[in-house]
C-alpha cells in the first residue's frame, strides 16, 4: 500500500514528506468512508423506518413495531405482483441465457462477416436508455404486429435486455478458457455434445451463473420498460410499488424495500463467498475465479 | 459414452448440426441475432418511420403518408424555441447528466483507488457495501432518496429537531439538486466498478518510479494515472451518462411535479394521450445524442473494456 510508494526516494525529500503521505492517506480513506456512508445511509433509514410506527420520518418517534411488516406481507396485490415479477424474470434470464450463451461461443470461438456489428447490437440493450425501449416495443408490438401488452410481451423485451450481461459475462469467460483441453476430450473420441457437458460447461458454469443472476435481477426491478409492456392481467412488483410511492403509501413500501435489501444482502453474501462477483461485475475476471 | 443416452436419433441429429463450421455458426449465431432483429433492430426502426408518420388522434392508428409534422411540433409552443417543453426538458437533462457523471467521476475515483490498492478483507468488506447498495433495486434506491428530500424528509426533519435550523432549508427540498444527488446514488457504483477495473490492471510500480525520479503527484496523476485509466473514465462515464439523459424513475419521484426531464416528457406523451409519433421524434433527438456520445467514447475504449458493469 502507501508505505511502498515512499520507500526509495525518500530521504532525499523533505522532512514533512512524511507527514503530506500520511495525511493523504487518511483522506482518502476519509473520503471513502464519506461516500460508503452516502451509499448507505438512505438504505439504513428505509429498514429503521420499516420497523417505526411513525413511517414516514425518524422526528417525531413514536416507538418500534412490526405492523408494517404485518400490513405489506398481507397485501393480496403486493403478493400477486411479486409473483409476476418472479415468473417474468425467471422466464425473461433462462432466455438470455441460452441466448447470450451461444452469442458468446460465436463471438469467442468463430470469425465471420458482421460480427463487430453483432456484438456491438448484442451490448446496445444493455445501453439504450430504458424509456427508448419500452416505448419502442409498445409502438411495434402494439402498430405494427397488433399484439396487445401483456405477459408475452414483457418477457421478450426483458430476455433482450438481459442478453448483454449473459453476453458479457460469458464471453470475457470464455476468452480466457484453455480450448486444448476440448480437443484433449476429442481427440479421445467425445462428441461435441459430450465435450460441452464434461468439459465446457463445469469451467463456465460460475460465469453463467452469474450472467442469469444479473439479467434476473435487472428484469425484477424493471419499471420503465415493464411499465409499456405488461397488461392488466400481468401484475409487476415495480409497477405496483410505484404507485405506492406516488402516494406516499409508506407503511407498507418501507416494509417491502427493507425485505428486498436482507433477500439481496443475503444472496450476495451467499454468491460472493461461492465465486468471483466482483471480477464479473467489474469486469476483471481473467483467470480461474477465486 | 452415447450409450446411456435415451434419444439416440436426436442425439445423433444434433451432433451432425454441431459438427460443420457453417451449421455450429447458425446454431450459435442464429437465435441471439433473431431477437436482436425483431425485437431490437426492427422496432427502433419502426420508431423512425412513426415519427415521419401522422398518428391519428381518434383511433391511434398510423396514416402512412410521410409527414415531419411531429418534429415540427417538438419546437412549436406558441413561444420562442427554446422555451418548448420538449427543449427545455432535453437541454435539462443534458446538464443534470453531465453534473451527475463529473459528480460520480470525483467521487468515484478516491474509493477506486484505494480498493485497487489494497486487499484482502478489507477489500472485501468495502466491495460488499457498494454492491449491496448496486444490487438493490433502484425504485428502492430512489425510493430513499424520497423520503430523505422534501420540506418534512428526514434531512430536514432531523436537522430542525437537533436545532440546527428552524425552518425546512429548500436545497432539501424535492428538486434538481434532489434528482442530481438521487441520479449519483443510483449510477455511482457503474462509475466505481468501471473505475475500479481499469485502475486494478494498472501497474502502481510507474507511479512509484515517476515519484522517485522527482514527479509531483499532480503531475503523476495528469501524466501516468489519468492517461492509463482513460478507457475506465470514459467507459465509466458513458455508463453514468446515457441512463442519466434518459432517466425517468428519479426525476419524477425527486423533482415531485416540478422538473420535466425529457424521459418523463416521453413518458407522459405516450401514457396520457398515447401521441406516439410525438414521441418517436423526440426519442430520435435522445437517441442521436447517445449514438454521438457512444462514437466519441469508442474512439477512445473498445465495447469489450466496457464490458462487465
Amino acid at each position: 500500500m502507501s508505505e511502498s510508494t515512499e520507500t526509495a526516494g525518500a530521504t532525499e525529500r523533505l522532512v514533512g514528506h512524511q507527514t503530506v503521505e500520511r495525511l493523504l492517506g487518511t483522506s482518502l480513506y476519509v473520503v471513502s468512508g464519506l461516500l460508503l456512508l452516502f451509499l448507505w445511509v438512505p438504505l439504513a433509514i428505509i429498514i429503521f423506518l420499516a420497523f417505526a410506527e411513525n413511517a414516514v420520518t425518524i422526528f417525531p418517534f413514536e416507538g418500534l413495531t412490526l405492523d408494517n411488516f404485518r400490513l405489506a406481507l398481507r397485501s393480496d396485490s403486493m403478493r400477486a405482483s411479486l409473483a409476476g415479477s418472479f415468473t417474468i424474470a425467471t422466464v425473461a434470464a433462462s432466455v438470455a441465457t441460452v441466448l447470450g450463451v451461444l452469442a458468446s461461443f460465436a463471438l469467442t470461438r468463430y470469425r465471420f462477416r458482421l460480427r463487430e456489428v453483432y456484438r456491438t447490437f448484442g451490448i446496445i440493450p444493455m445501453v439504450i436508455p430504458g424509456i427508448i425501449l419500452g416505448v419502442a416495443l409498445r409502438i411495434y408490438f402494439q402498430n405494427l404486429l397488433g399484439i396487445l401488452p401483456g405477459f408475452a410481451t414483457v418477457v421478450l423485451a426483458h430476455s433482450l435486455y438481459g442478453l448483454p450481461f449473459v453476453l458479457l459475462i460469458v464471453s470475457a469467460r470464455l476468452y480466457t478458457f484453455d480450448e486444448s483441453l476440448e480437443e484433449a476430450a476429442r481427440d479421445l473420441g467425445a462428441d461435441p455434445l459430450t465435450v460441452f457437458r464434461d468439459v465446457t460447461l463445469p469451467v463456465i458454469a460460475p460465469a453463467v451463473g452469474a450472467g442469469f443472476l444479473f439479467a434476473w435481477i435487472r428484469s425484477f426491478e424493471d419499471y420503465i420498460r415493464a411499465l409499456f409492456l405488461t397488461g392488466p392481467n400481468t401484475d409487476v412488483l415495480t409497477i405496483w410499488m410505484f404507485s405506492r410511492i406516488r402516494q406516499l403509501d409508506a407503511p407498507e413500501l418501507n416494509a417491502v424495500s427493507a425485505l428486498i435489501v436482507f433477500g439481496i444482502a443475503i444472496a450476495l453474501a451467499v454468491a460472493m463467498n461461492v465465486g468471483n462477483v466482483t471480477g464479473y461485475v467489474a469486469g476483471t475476471v481473467t483467470e480461474e475465479e477465486g | 459414452m452415447a450409450a446411456d443416452e435415451p434419444d439416440e436419433s436426436a442425439r445423433a441429429r444434433a451432433v451432425r448440426l454441431l459438427s460443420g463450421p457453417r451449421s455450429r455458426l447458425g446454431v450459435t449465431v442464429g437465435p441471439s441475432a433473431a431477437w436482436i432483429l425483431t425485437l431490437l433492430v426492427a422496432p427502433l426502426a419502426f420508431m423512425v418511420a412513426v415519427s415521419f408518420f401522422e398518428v391519428s388522434s381518434l383511433t391511434y392508428q398510423i396514416v402512412y403518408e410521410p409527414t415531419l409534422n411531429n418534429y415540427r411540433s417538438l419546437f412549436d409552443g406558441g413561444g420562442a424555441i427554446w422555451n418548448t417543453p420538449f427543449v427545455t426538458a432535453l437541454w435539462l437533462s443534458y446538464v443534470i447528466a453531465t453534473v451527475t457523471t463529473l459528480l460520480c467521476l470525483t467521487l468515484a475515483f478516491p474509493l477506486a483507488y484505494l480498493l485497487a490498492r489494497s486487499g484482502g478483507r478489507l477489500f472485501k468488506v468495502v466491495i460488499f457495501f457498494v454492491l449491496l447498495p448496486f444490487f438493490t433495486m433502484y425504485l428502492v434506491r430512489a425510493y430513499s432518496w424520497v423520503l430523505m428530500f422534501g420540506p418534512g424528509g428526514v434531512i430536514n426533519s432531523t436537522l430542525m429537531s437537533w436545532g440546527l435550523i428552524d425552518a425546512p432549508l429548500g436545497i432539501f427540498n424535492y428538486g434538481v439538486p434532489a434528482i442530481i444527488v438521487g441520479l449519483t446514488h443510483a449510477y455511482f457504483p457503474y462509475m466505481l466498478l468501471t473505475l475500479y477495473a481499469s485502475l486494478d490492471g494498472l501497474d502502481f510500480s510507474i507511479i512509484e518510479a515517476a515519484r522517485d525520479l522527482g514527479a509531483s503527484r499532480v503531475e503523476v496523476l495528469r501524466d501516468h494515472v489519468i492517461p492509463l485509466t482513460l478507457p475506465g473514465i470514459i467507459g465509466g462515464s458513458l455508463f453514468v451518462f446515457v441512463p442519466s439523459v434518459g432517466a425517468f424513475i428519479t426525476p419524477t419521484f425527486l423533482g415531485q411535479g416540478k422538473v420535466q426531464m425529457i424521459g418523463m416528457l416521453i413518458e407522459s406523451r405516450v401514457a396520457g394521450t398515447y401521441s406516439i409519433g410525438y414521441a418517436s421524434a423526440a426519442s430520435m433527438f435522445v437517441l442521436v445524442s447517445i449514438v454521438g456520445a457512444m462514437i466519441l467514447a469508442f474512439r477512445y475504449v473498445s465495447i469489450e473494456e466496457l464490458g462487465g458493469a
